[in-house]
């Protein structure tokens, strides 16, 4: 287990968002640096992997794309269960996909793990002159709510790769927080363990490396 | 279903190297098992080569696949080879429909049981050269008689197809804009579909289809079952009638409508045909708490479409088309069968996802799935998953009840 001395971590991360929003674009931005002016329409999920580099510590993302249109709704859960993260994705040309944003927040509010790390995402934001939803509300609404919030764009690579860096960060953050109160299943993972159980054993190591960040 | 998609990409303008304090790594998917590396390594030899299948999709692959696809070709020539001398024998269309019950009337008793017992003999032949696959000249015609396709349309006036055209145009409904969302998402890089009058003829059939069915209306998944079905049918309305036949007698009710309800139902049952039929890899899958829906729904939903090559998607289909929607659990326990050694050596979600999409889009050869599916699975009735299902449906009921209540209680929290 010596890898867990260099605070590896494995996180799973889930895209949530209208049919349409971006998700997938963002994820293939993400993980390989491409954008297709015609992305396939996502079935039931893809599944992807990423892993990211925090100072002295490593993210291994395991990151669930999810289909957006109304009825795939019900499959969610499935995808979101122990979810240590999410990005609910909403397109800035679209007042619709914003409300389905919001729906999205209070499920997981309601439903989703406690400490996951929420991250809201305004994307298309190259599409400036098409613009429906403001910047302001978007940023009024994900204060009043405790998410992360930014607009993106994978067509142009704008804040994307931020994005999933700024969620990494927290989580490394809260992984400290969670080896205090040593709250299980919160789907952290270090090398395959919870990291509430792996911190038994690191536990001074990681939460030392993870304060000098 | 088609490899990686490439095309030229804006660069990343130059934003990773301007941060100096994280770095995106880049190997994400750990080798773990020999197996895995000597296919990487035999990749790493081999050409990577762009080249069509039979059904004109690009595919990447190495040498080894390009063979594989080949030899592919050949036997699909030798199979239809049977068909015609069969053809020639029992005099051509002899496959179309047996009459059963009419093909008996009036006869003497000795000789409506010869009747019937042609009859059987000539469903049990079909059977078996149908599990050997369908040439594809011979698609069009097989599938809409062995479906009830044929059936179907033959009760309603033969206009049904030409007035619905009519009725549809200029309207505009949620069905009809998210069909329009979808179809240059649609297999983008197929030759016809990319083309104004492919992208409009899939169009028709999937508006068309949501008038016909308002409670499916247009579920995503269905673009790709339709797209398919126009490449081998030719025709839009032969094209309908398979997707009509294929959403109310092939496949369980309510797979496409509202809450997928049809589809929480398969993949339990699918669940506990693993739990029984490969009972190793379903407890190791379990003790990493990896659900197999997790991969199986997008199979399911799209019928392989996305994750087989065309050929091997459409010898599933052959035999969805004859026996029945069991086929798709038979072709999704074999390709959990065929890496059973692996998938017990697995000990990370990517890993499971890893081994078994490269397998999928490994698949060239039809037969090499379909023996497993059917010799190593063994037999599975139609009774039998009928049975299941009904077992399943209450609980999935309540399941997705409850979902909703806490749902709504979520509503009622904003107010
Ligand atoms: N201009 C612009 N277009 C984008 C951007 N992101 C995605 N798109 C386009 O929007 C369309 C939908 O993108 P997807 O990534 O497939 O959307 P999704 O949320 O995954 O959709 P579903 O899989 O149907 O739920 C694609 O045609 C993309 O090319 C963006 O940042 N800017
Ligand atoms: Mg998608």
């Amino acid at each position: 287990m010596a890898s867990i001395g260099n605070n590896s971590l494995n996180a799973k991360l889930v895209l949530l968002g209208d049919m349409g929003a971006g998700k997938s674009s963002l994820v293939l931005r993400f993980v390989k640096g491409q954008f297709l002016e015609f992305q396939e329409s996502t079935i039931g999920a893809a599944f992807f992997s990423q892993t990211l580099a925090v100072n002295d510590a490593t993210v291994k993302f395991e990151i669930w794309d999810t289909a957006g249109q109304e009825r795939y709704h019900s499959l969610a859960p499935m995808y979101y269960r122990g979810a240590a993260a999410a990005i609910i994705v909403y397109d800035i040309s679209s007042t619709e996909s914003f409300e389905r944003a919001k729906k999205w927040v209070q499920e997981l509010q309601k439903q989703g793990n406690p400490n996951m790390v929420t991250a809201l995402a305004g994307n298309k934001a190259d599409l400036e002159d098409k613009r429906k939803v403001s910047t302001e509300e978007a940023q009024t609404y994900a204060q009043e709510n405790g998410l992360f919030f930014m607009e993106t764009s994978a067509k142009t690579a704008t804040n994307v790769n931020e994005i999933f860096y700024e969620i990494a960060r927290s989580m490394l953050f809260l992984g400290v927080l969670v080896s205090f109160t040593s709250t299980p299943a919160t789907g952290l993972w270090c090398n395959g363990q919870s990291i509430w159980k792996c911190n038994r054993i690191s536990h001074k190591s990681s939460k030392e490396e993870l304060r000098t960040e | 279903m088609f490899g990686p998609q490439t095309h030229s990409e804006p660069s990343n303008g130059g934003f990773l190297s301007q941060k100096t304090n994280w770095r995106r790594i880049t190997s994400s998917n750990p080798t773990t098992s020999a197996t895995t590396i000597t296919t990487i390594t035999k990749k790493a030899n081999n050409l990577s080569v762009k080249f069509q299948d039979l059904y004109g999709f690009s595919v990447e692959g190495n040498i080894d696949d390009v063979n594989v696809l080949n030899e592919v070709r050949e036997r699909v020539r030798q199979q239809g080879k049977e068909w015609w001398a069969l053809e020639a024998s029992k005099g051509a269309n002899w496959y179309l429909q047996p009459q059963h019950s009419s093909s008996g009337e009036g006869l003497t008793v000795p000789s409506k049981l010869t009747a019937i017992a042609n009859t059987i003999t000539s469903t049990m032949t079909l059977k078996k050269l149908i599990r050997k696959g369908i040439p594809p000249v011979l698609r069009p015609k097989v599938w809409l008689s062995v479906s009830g396709a044929t059936k179907k349309r033959s009760t309603v006036p033969l206009s049904y197809y030409n007035d619905l055209l009519v009725a549809i145009e200029g309207k505009v409904t949620p069905a009809t804009m998210q069909i329009d969302h979808d179809l240059p998402r649609t297999f983008p890089c197929h030759p016809w579909l990319d083309t104004p009058e492919g992208k409009a003829a899939l169009r028709r059939v999937l508006v068309v289809y949501s008038f016909r069915d308002s409670d499916v209306g247009y579920c995503q998944g269905l673009n790709y079952i339709a797209a398919l079905l126009l490449l081998v049918m030719k025709t839009e309305e032969d094209a309908f009638w398979m997707l009509a036949v294929l959403l109310e007698n092939v496949l369980v009710n309510d797979c496409y409508t509202d809450n997928l309800s049809g589809c929480h139902v398969e993949q339990r049952v699918f669940r506990d045909l693993l739990a029984k039929k490969c009972p190793r890899i379903s407890a190791h899958l379990e003790a990493m708490e990896f659900d197999v829906s997790l991969v199986a729904t997008e199979w399911f939903l799209c019928l392989f479409s996305k994750s087989l090559p065309s050929e091997t998607t459409l010898r599933v289909w052959d035999i969805l088309f004859n026996e029945g929607a069991k086929v798709l659990f038979h072709v999704a326990l074999a390709i959990f069968k065929m890496k059973e050694e692996e998938l017990l050596r697995t000990h990370q979600i990517g890993d499971v996802i890893h081994i078994l999409q490269s397998t999928t889009h490994h698949l060239f050869d039809p037969d090499e799935l379909l023996t497993v599916a059917f010799d190593k699975i063994g037999s599975m009735t139609a009774n039998t998953i009928t049975k299941q299902r009904k077992k399943q449906e209450p609980a999935v009921m309540a399941e997705l009840d409850q979902r909703l209540r806490r749902l709504n209680s979520v509503k009622m929290d904003e107010k």
